[in-house]
């Protein structure tokens, strides 16, 4: 019955966000690949000074597949312009301690706030140590002592954290883009279509015509829908074309289960959500007097339900019915089960669908109420 | 055919209209004649059914604004104080846009937006998008919109207010030709001489309250003045906001 028919303009910018997303998350999955592949495979750039000094833990350290390169003549600045990730200085008198069965000194100079340069600087100084406690363990036995003297306690590692958990994180953020470029897709379309309406003085014609003012809001709502759910397909897309383009398995050694069917499945998931996007920012956009004041208020709104799935993305929860109970939230932890191929219970869909579809009736309701007073003809 | 009484609204404190009361019957133009600010807007808000009255009835041809605020909306055709219009559709969809909302399709809708676009020479805007249109122009959008559903009762607000002394003319021609078809026409305007030379019956309002009522001539015979101007003074009670 209502049907606005109000043409492009500022939804660019919500495709924008919906873009936004895939890319970011693309480009930090490409990155940590890159981190990883360099971890295992690249050989060590370490730029020495004072080699000449110390030819044998040279050697040791080119078996070691370092690659070693005169050091700058300033080490120190250059690592602190960030030129060199960490620099090996061995002084002169070196080989005095080391021929003395001393304690022999190096330097090594990195900055340990500079996370791209961690792995640089971790394999230096392991290196350095093996090297160490090798000639350690050779000296102890010339003199006839066990090496198991020096070593009282052996530590295994067990580290459960793989290079792929690391990566999960990052996928975990990936239900935030999508509720947030569903928030981002409806507002423009939102702020204009009420705030925008009394700004232009079209509102006040347009609720003396013979309907219901319940009508006029859900026209509202309805005509925002298309918006938010091409955002939704667009951010879908965007991933599915990122996932797609972009090696995961050769990158972080996981598969995602990120095929047609998930698609379409995430996509449903995500219906209700733009329903509670749409209601929600309609009420708020209605009970603020200006589209700057919506401009302001609109992407935090976007951002609170996101919030919890921030937060999702660091303390990985197990999907509990109550959790479905929140709007938003349950979507989250549904789409994230999708990603990972987890079973997921057809019962929390259909309740998160459920609770997120009567939240957003309520929320609705009370738009409707909003219009039905004079606050929404005077603005005050 | 439009019957007030004692109707009143105040804004907290602020006592916008109070106890007024008046008819506009049809075949004629009933004119709400009052400095800004005296209430004239309110008093159409509320005849419009967007403001609630907080006493008094208001009635459009039988209908309660407050009882039946739908069937009034019906029958009224409204040149509100806020005349936006949508900038990205043309002349045609604005007003297309407004014939569906009151149930008009097709082909009866079509011909009566032709029909009104010739009446208020609007051929050449017609297919133009609205963002940009003169004030004239705008103003004919929003009255050809008002009029889609070719209401009985015709209420402006200050429908001259920013237009030119063409436009001006255009738009009293038009005002007169809305009598000649026996519609109930209720304008508000601030302006004495335009007030005078349409209306068959002046309403003065002052701060709210209706200060004299009646045709042109009995105004001036109730404040015993020559012309309509000293007459309108004595009814305000100053010569503030004479336009």
């Amino acid at each position: 019955m209502l049907d606005s028919l109000r043409d492009t303009r500022s939804w660019m910018t919500g495709f924008f966000w919906a873009l936004f997303g895939p890319l970011l998350i693309g480009g930090m999955i490409l990155m940590l690949g890159n981190m990883f592949k360099e971890n295992a495979k690249e050989p060590l750039h370490l730029p020495v000074s004072g080699a000449e000094h110390a030819p044998n833990l040279i050697q040791f350290l080119e078996q070691q597949d370092v690659i070693i390169e005169p050091a700058p003549s300033d080490p120190q600045a250059a690592v602190i312009a960030g030129d060199i990730n960490v620099a090996l200085i061995i002084p002169e008198n070196y080989g005095e301690g080391f021929s003395a069965g001393e304690t022999a000194n190096v330097q090594l100079i990195f900055d340990s706030t500079r996370q791209s340069a961690s792995v640089d600087i971790d394999r230096a100084e392991d290196t350095i140590r093996s090297y160490s406690s090798y000639i350690g363990v050779l000296r102890l036995s010339l003199r006839g002592v066990s090496p198991e003297v020096i070593r009282v306690i052996q530590i295994e590692e067990v580290d459960t954290a793989t290079p792929q958990s690391q990566a999960l994180i990052f996928l975990s953020m990936l239900p935030y883009f999508i509720i947030f470029a569903i928030f981002n897709g409806a507002s423009p379309v939102i702020t204009d279509a009420t705030a925008g309406e009394r700004e232009r003085g079209s509102l006040e014609p347009l609720l003396i015509n013979p309907l219901p003012r319940g009508w006029f809001v859900i026209g509202k709502l309805i005509s925002a829908m298309p918006f938010a759910i091409m955002t939704l397909i667009i951010t879908l897309g965007g991933f599915a074309a990122i996932f797609q383009i972009l090696p995961i398995e050769e990158l972080l050694g996981i598969r995602i289960g990120f095929d047609i069917s998930t698609l379409l499945a995430i996509f449903l998931v995500c219906l209700p959500i733009v329903f509670i996007a749409c209601a929600l920012q309609t009420l708020i956009a209605s009970y603020v007097k200006t589209t700057k004041e919506a401009g302001a208020y609109l992407p935090f709104v976007g951002l609170i339900p996101a919030l919890p799935g921030m937060a999702l993305a660091f303390l990985p929860v197990k999907p509990a019915l109550w959790m479905m109970l929140i709007p938003t939230f349950g979507q989250q932890i549904l789409i994230n089960q999708f990603l990972r191929a987890e079973p997921i219970s057809r019962m929390n869909i259909f309740i998160s669908a459920l609770v997120t579809i009567i939240v957003s009736s309520i929320i609705t309701f009370i738009a409707v109420k909003l219009y039905e007073g004079e606050r929404i003809i005077t603005g005050k | 055919m439009i019957q007030v009484q004692g109707l009143s609204k105040s804004f907290g404190k602020v006592r916008a209209v109070q106890e007024v009361s008046f008819s506009a019957p049809d075949g004629e133009i009933t004119g709400l004649l009052g400095p800004n600010g005296a209430g004239k807007s309110t008093t159409l808000r509320m005849l419009y059914t967007l403001l609630k009255p907080d006493g008094g009835v208001a009635k459009v041809d039988g209908f309660d604004v407050t009882e039946s605020p739908i069937e009034v909306q019906k029958q009224i055709g409204v040149l509100a104080d806020a005349r936006g219009l949508y900038p990205r559709l043309t002349s045609r969809e604005n007003i297309r846009y407004y014939g569906r909302l009151h149930g008009l399709e097709g082909e009866a809708l079509e011909k009566q937006i032709n029909s009104l676009l010739t009446l208020l020479d609007m051929q050449l805007i017609a297919d133009r998008k609205t963002e940009g249109f003169s004030t004239g122009e705008r103003l004919k959008v929003a009255i050809a919109r008002a009029l889609v559903h070719d209401p009985k009762n015709v209420l402006l607000d200050e429908p001259t207010n920013g237009l030119d002394v063409m436009s001006t003319r255009a738009m009293r021609q038009f005002v007169l030709r809305l009598r000649e078809e026996g519609k109930c026409v209720l304008f508000t305007s601030h302006i004495m001489q335009e007030v005078a030379a349409l209306c068959n019956q002046i309403v003065i309002i002052s701060q709210g309250k209706v200060s004299a009522n009646g045709t042109p001539e009995e105004l001036r015979k109730q404040t015993g003045k020559e012309t309509l101007e000293d007459a309108f003074v004595v009814a305000i009670g100053s010569e503030e906001g004479l336009g």
